[in-house]
């Protein structure tokens, strides 16, 4: 909790010296002339002026942070709207995708990890240890791909890029199938990685709590076996995965940049890069911190929980 | 069974000291003292997975090195009249659209991927031995500024940290060895520092500071290589990840400029031919080389971390 705000500090000073750094600035695109057409030295000499390009980095970035907690997170170079407003326009996208694979994580990881570890030295086990670790080497850009050829190009059974069709003007229940349609493919490729590795977590802590007194107690004491599994193992095993479950979630936001990108869906991810190829850096910092408050924000979750679900911890 | 007597469990997870648990005859005559590595090996043998991924990681290493040395084809050279042909006998990868071999692309770009990957990590390994060396080893103010720089690290968005360099930057091979490495050292730290902790309260540092060793010598002569098998298995399973970082920014035409071929940037260049013209084999050969060549390295890495973490086997 503590640490939080320090690391945010820490973290948006050292991408905004970064930045700085650079070769080129901020400018270099409008210095460079090129399509845009030649801007005058007078001109660029204003921009620099407009933006306090002029002033030392330090009080840029103290300028900088100052008006972010004001809620002023600048406006962008290329389109001049605000910051914010652009990353509110692809926010919730980013999250609809993110928020469904982890969906999709937890309806398949869950059950298939508890069941193999149920069933430890099967077929069934031996299938599932072997398909997540595939899963972990997956490289989801290819996996997409293959996806694409498959389900869109040979079959012609999923939309391959965007979110809805562009040339059908759906609404109602129409508009959310179509969505629903073109969501398929995204939210898996995304879902692979996380899913495989929470199985591997899901199977070793199931195991670990297996073979416990308490276990074997439930059992004795005539409780069918839904509820000793479901209750009184999946309750103690959580506790582990929880964490990782909210380690996972940066990893996610992260990951959806690439499935974004194979996927032409225009959220953060996609602004991100559009951004760096114009080397827009208001929205750069923007788009940065909000990931990095994900990040942070997570991780301190990922403590949270375990504290409030292990009550050992507090002990300590 | 043997000589394990008075000694606390914990000791027995250090190299070399361990029980023998697998005399063929159990009569104990056998044992003689056996080195890290021998004993290492004698696990890895077992785990056959891992076995047969690093004969994958051999040939692949292999096929690479001297691979288009004897593919007659130029991975540049353009030959119109055979192009974008679905895999054959003349070409098992299939050519692109301007009638490339795909094979010898694949075994040419594969030269990169896993140089930038092997350098990575090495600048990684080595970033991460110093820091949490110093940082184990010097302890309190020392220790704890370096492991909040480590929390810093971790807290990087490291994907869009990259796409920011690379924009900026430009890409080239030091940039994206150096930027690689920079983002991937914080794991090693961390499990340096830890060795370090634990192993410089031993007899063993105390009788060679006794004796007078300098400092640089007690580090790296006396605790670093016992703190060796955790580094080791970290920076095997981090070859996996640069291989895939490498190529995901390859693939957001970040990485190598054409017409440098990598097996991200030709999944890259692949995508439309792929999706809209349904030549399947252009992408499907790049992406399975880095699929295999993450498999097997995970699985070495797997294998490697039963091998030297006798712990472990009692799972």
């Amino acid at each position: 909790m503590v640490q939080a705000v320090p690391l945010l500090i820490a973290i948006s000073a050292i991408i905004f010296i970064m930045l700085q750094m650079t070769p080129g600035g901020p400018l270099a695109v409008s210095e460079g002339g090129g399509r845009s057409g030649r801007v005058s030295a007078e001109d660029l000499q204003r921009l620099r002026n407009k933006y306090g390009l002029d002033d030392p980095v330090y009080v840029q970035y103290f300028n900088w942070a100052r008006d972010l907690v004001r809620g002023d997170w600048g406006t962008s170079f290329n389109t001049g709207l605000p910051v914010l407003t652009m990353i509110q326009e692809r926010l919730p996208t980013t999250l609809l995708v993110m928020g469904l694979s982890f969906l999709m994580t937890l309806i398949l990881a869950f059950p298939i990890g508890i069941l193999a570890a149920l069933r430890r030295y099967t077929l069934f086990d031996y299938l599932t240890t072997s398909v997540s670790f595939l899963g972990i080497a997956v490289p989801s850009f290819w996996f997409a791909l293959m996806l694409m050829f498959l389900f869109s190009f040979s079959l012609h059974w999923l939309p391959s890029v965007g979110l809805s069709d562009p040339r059908a003007d759906y609404s109602g229940i129409a508009a959310i199938q179509d969505g629903a349609l073109h969501l398929i493919m995204p939210v898996t490729v995304l879902a692979l990685t996380s899913t495989a590795s929470i199985t591997r977590y899901v199977r070793a802590a199931m195991l670990e709590v297996i073979g416990q007194d308490y276990v074997r107690t439930a059992h004795a004491k005539g409780l069918a076996d839904r509820t000793v599994i479901g209750v009184h193992a999946l309750k103690n095993s959580a506790i582990p995965i929880v964490t990782v479950l909210a380690l996972e979630l940066p990893d996610l936001f992260i990951g959806a940049v690439i499935v974004e990108s194979v996927f032409a869906i225009s959220g953060m991810g996609r602004l991100f890069i559009e951004s760096a190829n114009l080397r827009d850096y208001p929205v750069l910092m923007g788009v940065l911190i909000i990931t990095a408050t994900l990040v942070i924000g997570f991780n301190l979750l990922a403590d949270l929980l375990y504290a409030v679900l292990d009550p050992r911890i507090r002990y300590q | 069974m043997t000589e394990l007597g008075g000694h606390p469990i914990g000791e027995a997870i250090d190299v070399g000291a361990r029980p023998e648990q697998s005399s063929p005859r159990g009569d104990g005559l056998r044992d003689q003292p056996r080195s890290l590595v021998s004993d290492a090996w004698r696990q890895f043998r077992r785990h056959r997975l891992a076995l047969g991924s690093l004969v994958a990681m051999v040939l692949i290493v292999v096929g690479v090195a001297v691979g288009p040395l004897l593919i007659s084809y130029d991975p540049e050279r353009i030959d119109f009249a055979a192009k974008s042909q679905p895999p054959s006998l003349r070409h098992p990868m299939g050519t692109d659209e301007l009638g490339r071999d795909q094979l010898v692309r694949v075994l040419d770009g594969g030269r990169v991927s896993l140089a930038v990957a092997l350098a990575a990590v090495s600048v990684a390994i080595s970033v991460g031995v110093a820091i949490g060396a110093v940082a184990g080893y010097a302890g309190r103010f020392v220790d704890n500024l370096l492991m909040r720089l480590v929390d810093v690290f971790y807290s990087m968005p490291g994907l869009f940290v990259l796409i920011l360099l690379m924009t900026l930057i430009g890409p080239g091979f030091w940039t994206i060895v150096i930027a690689l490495g920079m983002l991937r050292w914080m794991g090693t730290a961390r499990l340096v520092r830890a060795s370090f902790l634990s192993l410089k309260e031993k007899e063993y540092v105390e009788a060679a500071r006794a004796i007078g060793a300098k400092r640089g010598r007690i580090i790296f002569r006396h605790i670093l290589p016992n703190a060796l098998s955790p580094i080791i298995v970290s920076a095997t399973l981090g070859i996996a990840g640069a291989i895939l970082t490498e190529s995901a920014l390859s693939f957001l035409g970040l990485g190598f400029q054409p017409p440098q071929a990598t097996w991200g940037r030709m999944l890259e260049e692949a995508q439309r031919s792929v999706i809209n013209d349904g030549h399947w084999w252009r992408g499907f050969f790049p992406g399975l080389m880095i699929f295999i060549t993450v498999l097997s390295v995970n699985y070495v890495g797997d294998g490697l971390r039963d091998a030297v973490d006798p712990r472990r086997l009692e799972r």
